[in-house]
Parts: C-alpha cells; sequence; structure tokens
C-alpha cells in the first residue's frame, strides 16, 4: 500500500481551529481524487507550540508551520502531487533536548539485560577494565567536565582522585539515590527506566577509586525503583559485571541495596552513610570528608544516580565529546523533572545554557493557564524562586546561584500568577522543618521560628519589621547549621523576599494576598448583581456563613465564614468574589 | 552462568539488534502504572491472545512525557513509529482495529517526542 501519511495540528494555544482544517483537507483530497492514497492524521501533540496550524510530512520529515487556509492548495498540488518542498512555509526546528542520561528510558525493558546491552550496555565496563588504568578513567572524567549532579555541582573527577589518593587498602563507592525534593523524581525515572546505566556508573566508579564494594542507596518510597535495581544487580552478577574478576582481570566488586527509612536529611552525605551503617540518619561536621573518612570510617566516594548515569557515554564517547556540550562552567546535559503550571510536564534533558524560556514554552509547551508566568522554582526546599524577568538566563551552576537559586537535583516547578510567594516560602520552609534531624540548634530552631513569623504575615499579623527579623535569622541559619539542609533551608524564603518583596508587604501592610491563596486574608462577597437567589452557596455552607432571603438578597458573614471556599465552587453564575 | 567476555558481549548486541518485527512498547515507570498502564498492557496481552495477531507486546521506562501517560509506543512495518498518549481500552482497540490491522495511524491521539523527529 502506498499511502502518504500527513500529520496536522493547530499548534496556538487559544483557538484550536484543526477541525475546520482537517475537514478542508479531506474535501480538497477528494476533489483531487487523492483521497485514498493520502492518510490525513490529526495528532495530539507535535512537540511544536505556538506557530498556527502546522503540517507535517512524517516521511519526509517536511514541517509546514503558520499555514492559511489558502496554502492548503499549494500543498497538495506541489508536496503531494509533485513532491515538492514548498520553502516559503517550511519551518525547521531542532529537537531542543538532548538525552544522555535518559538515553534509553523508554526504548527498552529495564528489566531486561540484553536490552541494554544491544544498545552499547556495559561497552564502557569492558572499555575501561581492558583498555584504561584506573587514573585514565579519572582523567577522561576531569576532561569532561563532569560535576556532580546532586546539587552542589562537586567536580566529579577531583571527589574521585581525592578518594583513590587515600592510603587505605578498604574503599568503598555508594549510590545516592535518596531522591526528596518535593516535585522532583528524575532519579526515580532513571532507576525505572534503565537501571543498569546506573549500576555500569557505580561499577566503573569503583573501579576508578579502587574500591571493592558499592551500596545504593535507595528510598523505600520507590518500590518499583528498588524491585528494578534488585532485578539489574542480580542479572548483572549471572554474567559477571558484578563478583570477583570482573572480565577476567583482578578488578572485583559487589554491590548491595540499602533502603532509606524516608528521612529527607539521608539524602545529605554524612547522614546517609550514618544510616547506612544502621545509625541513626544525622549529619556529622565535614571536614573530614567522605572522601577520606566515610562509610566505616574508610574512604568513601558518594555520587548521585544522574551522576552516576553520565559515566558510562563519557568512557565510550570521550571526555572531549562531553566537555563540547554545554557551557564554560557546566558540562554536558541535565535532567529535570518540569512540573507546576505547565503544560507539558514531564522529564527533559537538556544541555547547560539552555535558557529557561526555552524549556518552559518550547519544550514544556507554555503554561496550563491563561495566567502569565510569575516564577520558577528550582532545586527545590534547597533552592529559590526564579522570576520572570530572568527566563532568559542560559541555565548552569553559577548562573542559577548568581540569581539566588541552585540547580539542585532538577525540580522545576512553574507558578502562574495564583501561586502566592509567601505561601511558597511558607510551603517549603516548612517541608525543611519537618525533615530537620533536630541535631544542631540553628536549623532545629531557627526553622521553626522563620516559619511561625511566616504564619503570623499569612494570618494578617504580621509587621514590617518581621521581614529584617527573617533575614536575621536565614543568615543565622546560613552561617551556623550543620549540614546543607539547615544552611539551605532558609533559601526559599530569602529568595521570595528578593524579588517579591512588595508581595509580602502586601500581607503585612495592606492585608492583602493578592494570589487570593492565603485563606484568612480573604474575603467571600455575593454579587449581587450576578446572584440568581438559588440558594445553593446557602445549602452548601457548611458553617451556615450565608444568610438573607430572596428579595433582600444574600451576604455571607465574614465572622461565621471559614473560607473554605465551598460557594465559591458551587455556584454556577460566577456570583461569589474572592477577594 | 559463565563470566562473560568481550566476544559474548558482542555476540549479546548482535542478537539482540531490531530484527525489524513489529512491536507495541508501553511505558511501565510509576508516572506510567500511575495513570493505567498496567491495565492497558495486560489489555493488550489479552486482545493480541485473543485475535491471535503476531506482534510483540513489550515493557520500557519513562518516556518523560508524564503529562500523557499511559503511553504506547507503536511499531508497524510501513508505518513510521509513533507514540499515542493518555492510552485506555478504548484506544488499545483503536490502535489494534487501526494501526495493527488496518495499516492506518489513529487520529487525535498521537504524541510526539520532544526528542525524536
Amino acid at each position: 500500500m502506498n499511502t502518504k501519511l500527513v500529520f496536522i495540528k493547530d499548534t496556538n494555544v487559544t483557538v484550536d481551529a484543526t477541525k475546520d482544517f482537517y475537514a478542508d483537507f479531506l474535501n480538497l483530497l477528494r476533489e483531487n481524487s487523492l483521497e485514498d492514497q493520502v492518510q490525513v492524521v490529526r495528532v495530539a501533540d507535535m512537540g511544536i507550540y505556538g506557530q498556527g496550524l502546522v503540517v507535517k510530512f512524517p516521511e519526509a520529515d517536511i514541517i509546514y508551520a503558520n499555514l492559511q487556509e489558502n496554502d492548503l492548495k499549494n500543498i497538495i498540488t506541489k508536496t503531494i502531487k509533485e513532491g515538492q518542498v514548498i520553502d516559503e512555509l517550511l519551518f525547521k526546528t531542532e529537537p531542543k533536548q538532548l538525552r544522555i542520561v535518559l538515553r534509553n528510558c523508554g526504548e527498552i525493558d529495564p528489566e531486561n539485560i540484553d536490552e541494554y546491552i544491544a544498545l552499547d550496555g556495559y561497552q564502557a565496563l569492558v572499555k575501561a577494565i581492558l583498555e584504561y588504568k584506573p587514573e585514565q578513567v579519572i582523567e577522561e572524567l576531569k576532561i569532561s567536565g563532569l560535576r556532580g549532579r546532586g546539587g552542589a555541582g562537586f567536580p566529579t573527577w577531583l571527589k574521585w582522585k581525592l578518594t583513590r589518593e587515600t592510603s587505605e587498602a578498604q574503599k568503598y563507592v555508594i549510590c545516592n539515590a535518596d531522591e526528596g525534593d518535593p516535585g522532583a523524581y528524575m532519579d526515580r525515572g532513571v532507576l525505572e527506566g534503565d537501571p543498569h546505566s546506573v549500576i555500569e556508573g557505580l561499577i566503573l566508579a569503583g573501579y576508578a577509586i579502587g574500591a571493592s564494594k558499592g551500596y545504593f542507596y535507595v528510598r523505600a518510597e520507590y518500590p518499583l525503583a528498588v524491585e528494578r535495581v534488585e532485578k539489574a544487580i542480580k542479572q548483572s552478577y549471572d554474567y559477571g559485571f558484578l563478583g570477583k574478576n570482573i572480565l577476567g582481570s583482578n578488578f572485583s566488586f559487589d554491590i548491595d541495596i540499602r533502603l532509606g527509612a524516608g528521612a529527607f536529611v539521608c539524602g545529605e552525605e554524612t547522614a546517609l552513610i550514618a544510616s547506612i551503617e544502621g545509625r541513626r540518619g544525622t549529619p556529622r561536621p565535614r571536614p573530614p570528608y567522605p572522601s577520606v573518612k566515610g562509610l566505616w570510617d574508610k574512604p568513601t566516594a558518594i555520587n548521585n544516580v544522574e551522576t552516576l548515569a553520565n559515566i558510562g557515554p563519557i568512557i565510550l564517547r570521550g571526555g572531549k565529546w562531553y566537555a563540547s556540550i554545554g557551557t564554560e562552567k557546566s558540562k554536558g546535559t541535565k535532567v529535570f523533572a518540569l512540573t507546576g503550571k505547565v503544560k507539558n510536564s514531564g522529564l527533559v534533558e537538556v544541555p547547560m545554557g539552555i535558557t529557561l524560556r526555552e524549556i518552559v514554552f518550547d519544550i514544556g509547551g507554555g503554561m496550563l493557564s491563561s495566567k502569565g508566568i510569575k516564577a520558577i522554582q528550582t532545586g527545590g526546599p534547597s533552592g529559590g524562586v526564579i522570576p520572570r524577568e530572568f527566563l532568559d538566563t542560559p541555565v548552569d551552576y553559577e548562573n542559577l546561584q548568581k540569581l539566588g537559586s541552585i540547580m539542585g537535583s532538577g525540580g522545576m516547578i512553574v507558578m502562574d500568577e495564583d501561586d502566592c510567594m509567601v505561601d511558597i516560602a511558607k510551603f517549603y520552609l516548612g517541608f525543611c522543618v519537618d525533615e530537620s534531624c533536630g541535631k544542631c540548634v540553628p536549623c532545629r530552631i531557627g526553622g521553626y521560628q522563620m516559619l511561625s513569623v511566616l504564619d503570623k504575615i499569612t494570618e494578617g499579623s504580621g509587621k514590617v519589621e518581621d521581614l529584617d527579623k527573617l533575614k536575621r535569622i536565614a543568615l543565622a541559619m546560613q552561617k551556623a547549621s550543620l549540614c546543607a539542609l539547615g544552611q539551605t533551608a532558609a533559601n526559599p524564603v530569602i529568595s521570595t523576599i528578593r524579588y517579591f518583596e512588595e508581595e509580602y508587604q502586601d500581607h503585612i501592610v495592606n492585608k492583602k494576598c493578592r494570589s487570593h491563596k492565603c485563606k484568612h486574608l480573604l474575603n467571600y462577597n455575593v454579587i449581587q448583581d450576578k446572584c440568581k437567589r438559588c440558594r445553593v452557596c446557602v445549602i452548601n455552607c457548611p458553617v451556615n456563613a450565608i444568610n438573607g432571603d430572596k428579595e433582600k438578597g444574600f451576604f455571607v458573614d465574614p465572622k461565621v465564614c471559614i473560607r473554605c471556599g465551598k460557594c465559591y465552587e458551587v455556584c454556577k453564575f460566577n456570583a461569589i468574589a474572592k477577594e | 552462568m559463565a563470566k562473560l567476555t568481550k566476544q559474548d558481549l558482542d555476540q549479546i548486541k548482535a542478537t539482540h539488534q531490531d530484527d525489524g518485527k513489529d512491536w507495541i512498547k508501553v511505558g511501565m515507570s510509576t508516572c506510567g502504572i500511575a495513570a493505567g498502564a498496567d491495565k492497558v498492557y495486560d489489555f493488550f496481552v489479552d486482545e493480541i491472545k485473543k485475535r491471535k495477531l503476531d506482534i510483540q507486546v513489550k515493557k520500557c521506562g519513562c518516556q518523560g512525557m508524564c503529562y500523557s501517560e499511559p503511553l504506547v509506543e507503536v511499531r508497524v512495518k510501513g508505518l513510521p513509529d509513533v507514540i499515542y498518549g493518555r492510552v485506555d481500552k478504548e484506544g488499545v482497540m483503536k490502535i489494534l482495529d487501526k494501526h495493527v490491522c488496518g495499516n492506518t495511524l489513529v487520529k487525535d491521539s498521537i504524541y510526539e517526542l520532544r526528542t525524536k523527529r
């Protein structure tokens, strides 16, 4: 059968003109008696946004964008009948994403090692063990410029070198898969979609630093990831990539899994080590760093899942290749979990140096609602918000830090005008207060005090000097906390004050929350002109706060009202005002 | 099992190269399963057995487009590989009727991956 395929899609968000266009297309084909030779397919998503009507010929890979109705004739006569390309309609697009870490995710069966091998799996391990000395592996990483993907961005080669150069005979490597940032699930995606790539990275790490034992520290909340990693480790043992004398060399390596019991702080390396040792998961002061004194006081290299998934491709394709991707100081790609008020939420992997705007609008497809973008939160509870003025900033470790946020592990939450920045700060700080291990005073008490100040502000009893108080406590926490959790817990507060101070002032001085999020500052009222006196709100109000009758109209009693928003939801005539 | 050598590895690689056969891949990570991918997978397996079709159903990880899970990628000879999103039981029937048996793509449910073109 020799049918041509045509994909069509209206890539504008507001009006979808695909239906008419589709009908016209079919009619025209029928007029030209081509209906049996061409199949027109309406697609749900084309990966192109804001380019009007788009037509794509998937076999020839021709894309026409911003089409008008009268272009159709031209397309049918020229492209479909004669196979010509119409240059003036042509739309050129480069794929924005580059997949190194996620290279096999969604491609292979994660529970089948053979499929991983078919896509060059374990070739890097073979190459390293047969051709490279451990030092050369580290050297290759140095050339690649790979930096830790857990958040802080410490050069991976340096961490490995420091661990390797210690004089102890017994060393360990650990894969940190205790991913806990709200809204981030990059590591889960990799562990569930391609566990062997992480195992290969861990074995390579063991080879490079001279360790004979590795641990996977996976949080217990990821049962499917744990199951797949377990299976993958077993398969790897069966094939001899793990165990004694790997590939006939002197190198022997074993991997065990340890489950995290759900404490956020156990993502911190010293707390993680304590947890593996069977102690309570609390951090200890550094130095000595784990690369000198880690697990059971032996030198230990701890790497994030994403970092390890990068190792295989770097060894296989060379550090130079990797260093050619990204910006001057941040090489390679980064996986982000794009969530929040964005149309296409999901995992994206982009080269460093791409702008936030490209991520949100070209890959994410723009905002979910018609409300404008307000800010992007990166780095989870240790990060901060980046307001829309900085959307064109290239993403790398340094730039995000300059803006008062961090790269973090890769959570990226898009916020629109409906999100109250004070509320956001309160949420993240509340998370850190819950998760604080309580060992050091600045984090345990500072966090709690800051949270109670924020509570006061959102309840309408804040004072102007509270902002200074917040800043002062934040500084103390940053300087004096034991681990990164406490040092960075205040970041969301500091960065929201930095960029959205007027919103705080609004809460404190005018007692108003412009995003209508802080319910203590909200008032519900019946708009008398719109009200049809149907009494639905009266019936649904759980505290009988709406009084009145059909003649005089209905009114909300603010003293009784608990601001649950039920009346607002149930009113069919939009006659409830929220202000 | 005996230890693999480089040669064995290359052999496995060669035997598992794409053999050009038709397949259906269902994204079975947490995001997919939460959206009902396991039911879609089982339904595919049952239906294919019932209809005695010669097509393999495979599992795979997360494609990254979590907003349109469950995702199903279909390869049938003569048609480009496409990914269907938000597939439910009805979608499974459509994919089997139209794409696998009828050699036409199912409209309104194709989601193009942002990395592949």
